[in-house]
């Protein structure tokens, strides 16, 4: 073997086995991906609109607030905090929402006013379903200034 | 006959000779990281405080408790809990064994920490020990990544939360934090998958990746001349400031690589030095045996006083108040709770490569503590610093992540 043949070889050599490697690696990676997220829907009816009193309504489980306003109508804030996922409470008399995790406090709009978050809470569509029930879509981010105005029974 | 089958177990000389003491380190495959003789030095108490011994016999305890509550423990949320329950009130020894767990778990990262800062300020990570220090440092990430993942086992409040606020930071790295995230968890909630997933973490994947480096990390101090010592008290003189490799005596065999390469790649002992050590048995052995003893008793008697927590069942609609991460992530929370990218990234990041550099940027030969003073200043004040954070975060911080003050009524409180 000359020395043109040998560095071809360990060349070629070195090649197959970063490529080997590499593909090994990326399907390894791949693999940890679930073909199959088990997971709450993030479309979720959540009754009707005449089930909701004036003001904030707090649905633990899906982790929303609700807010029923006679003039402007229905809107959905995520009650996860942007900072690092503590639910938030709202404070009616503050009009606030304060987070117990790192003090992160954001006003009425969602807009942070201190604290370590640097993002606003984000509110989310509300729709009417077919069936008259409210819908909240947790991956569609909609402004602050959204809602639904329903004409509601009561 | 039990003399026969004796002798075939144990195959030397008897350890009443020389030889025989030789022949038991060298004829046994746990003692043979052992050598033969060590230096009288290596048995003081003084200098290396038997650390590392403790953090070692500690993951022993670990894996054993650790495995025991296999027994009983189902990675799914729908009965995590209840086998909790189950090992606290049901279970003969459960609760006890647990106990062991969770406090052998604490008193190793307390260890493996004190053991870094010895090594640190004894200066041991100097030539030749350069890369031990870099095993050392991940050695110790990895018991700290082994507790995380075993806080989330229990699925109680306590789990729940300091899980979803530790891999909500792993989200802020930049580019691939939230795909980091999403694989931790095997999804976009903690739930089943994740559980699974820090189950196979835990009690797989990291325990053998942490013997798997403590092997190669005992393996080199051996072969570093074994434990550490202070040569700059023992030898005096510029000379031994640093660990360096001795020429052996012409009387005394060669090692293989010796005789290869005509450089020795471990110390050799001179004579004089020879002189100055003991056989390993019994004097290294029952020094070992009594801090085993010790850390055994320590963590049972700690268990026996002070039960594990387990708080209510997770409810991933209920934020406890105030939430905090496992006491010795609360330096970090307390900096993340000004600013998640600072506190969750950049500056454990600059911490951990910090802690890498040290024996390569560190190019003063002297081991002697006034001859580093600008890095052992340095090194001292960061100490100082995560332990003040961590104090702060334990004791001071209530409701809302506000300053409160300990003496005073508080809800909450640190874990």
């Amino acid at each position: 073997m000359d020395r043109r043949q040998f560095f071809t070889c360990s060349t070629s050599g070195m090649a197959l086995l970063f490529i080997t490697g590499a593909t090994a690696v990326g399907a390894l990676v791949r693999f940890l991906y679930p073909g199959v997220y088990d997971e709450p829907p993030q479309r979720l009816k959540i009754g009707y609109p005449g089930d909701f009193a004036f003001g904030p309504t707090f649905l633990a489980e899906e982790k929303i607030y609700v807010f029923r306003d006679d003039t402007k109508g229905f809107s959905a804030a995520s009650a996860v905090c942007p900072h690092l996922g503590c639910t938030v409470q709202y404070v009616g008399n503050d009009r606030q929402f304060s987070c117990p995790c790192h003090g992160s406090v954001f006003d009425a709009t969602g807009k942070a006013l201190y604290g370590p978050a640097s993002r606003p809470l984000e509110w989310l569509e509300v729709t009417l379903a077919k069936d008259g029930q409210l819908q909240v879509d947790g991956g569609r981010k909609v402004p602050d200034s959204y809602s639904l105005r329903v004409q509601a029974s009561s | 006959m039990i003399k026969e089958i004796y002798r075939s177990v144990f195959r030397g000389d008897p350890v009443s000779t020389d030889k025989g003491k030789t022949e038991l380190v060298f004829y046994n495959l746990w003692l043979h990281i052992h050598p033969a003789k060590v230096r009288k030095e290596h048995l003081k108490l003084h200098h290396t405080w038997y650390l590392g011994f403790i953090a070692f016999y500690l993951l022993v305890i670990l894996c054993v408790t650790g495995v025991a509550l296999m027994f009983y423990y189902h990675p799914h949320t729908t009965v995590a809990y209840k086998d909790m329950k189950d090992l606290t009130y049901v279970v003969f020894l459960g609760q006890f064994l647990r106990n062991m767990h969770r406090w052998a778990a604490h008193g190793m990262i307390i260890v493996v920490f004190l053991h870094l800062c010895r090594v640190f300020f004894t200066a041991s990570y100097k030539t030749p020990r350069q890369f031990n220090w870099v095993i050392g440092v991940f050695l110790f990430l990895l018991t700290m990544g082994l507790s995380f993942t075993g806080y989330l086992l229990p699925w109680d409040q306590l789990a729940y939360w300091a899980i979803t606020v530790g891999t909500n930071i792993a989200s802020y790295v930049p580019i691939v934090g939230s795909e980091v995230r999403l694989l931790l968890l095997g999804g976009h909630i903690i739930g089943d998958q994740a559980l699974l997933r820090f189950y196979v973490l835990h009690v797989l994947l990291l325990p053998g990746l942490l013997i798997a480096l403590t092997m190669v990390h005992l393996w080199r101090v051996h072969k570093d001349g074994g434990l550490s010592r202070p040569l700059w008290k023992l030898d005096g003189g510029a000379d031994a400031t640093r660990e360096i490799a001795m020429p052996a005596g012409q009387e005394k065999t060669y090692g293989l690589m010796q005789i290869i390469t005509g450089k020795p790649i471990f110390e050799m002992l001179t004579p004089a030095e020879e002189a100055d050590t003991v056989f390993s048995y019994p004097y290294a052995f029952y020094r070992e045996g009594v801090a085993f003893l010790l850390t055994m008793a320590s963590v049972m008697a700690i268990s026996l006083f002070w039960n594990a927590p387990l708080e209510a069942l997770a409810n991933p609609a209920k934020t406890p108040n105030p939430a905090k991460a496992p006491w010795y992530f609360l330096g970090l929370q307390e900096v993340v709770s000004y600013s998640a990218i600072i506190g969750g990234v950049i500056v454990p990041a600059l911490l951990v490569m910090a802690l890498l550099a040290i024996p390569y940027i560190d190019r003063n030969p002297s081991r002697r503590l006034k001859d580093r003073r600008l890095i052992i200043t340095a090194f001292t004040l960061l100490v100082i610093a995560n332990i003040v954070l961590i104090i702060i975060g334990t004791y001071f911080r209530g409701e809302g992540w506000s300053w409160v003050w300990p003496w005073m009524d508080r809800a909450g409180g640190g874990h």
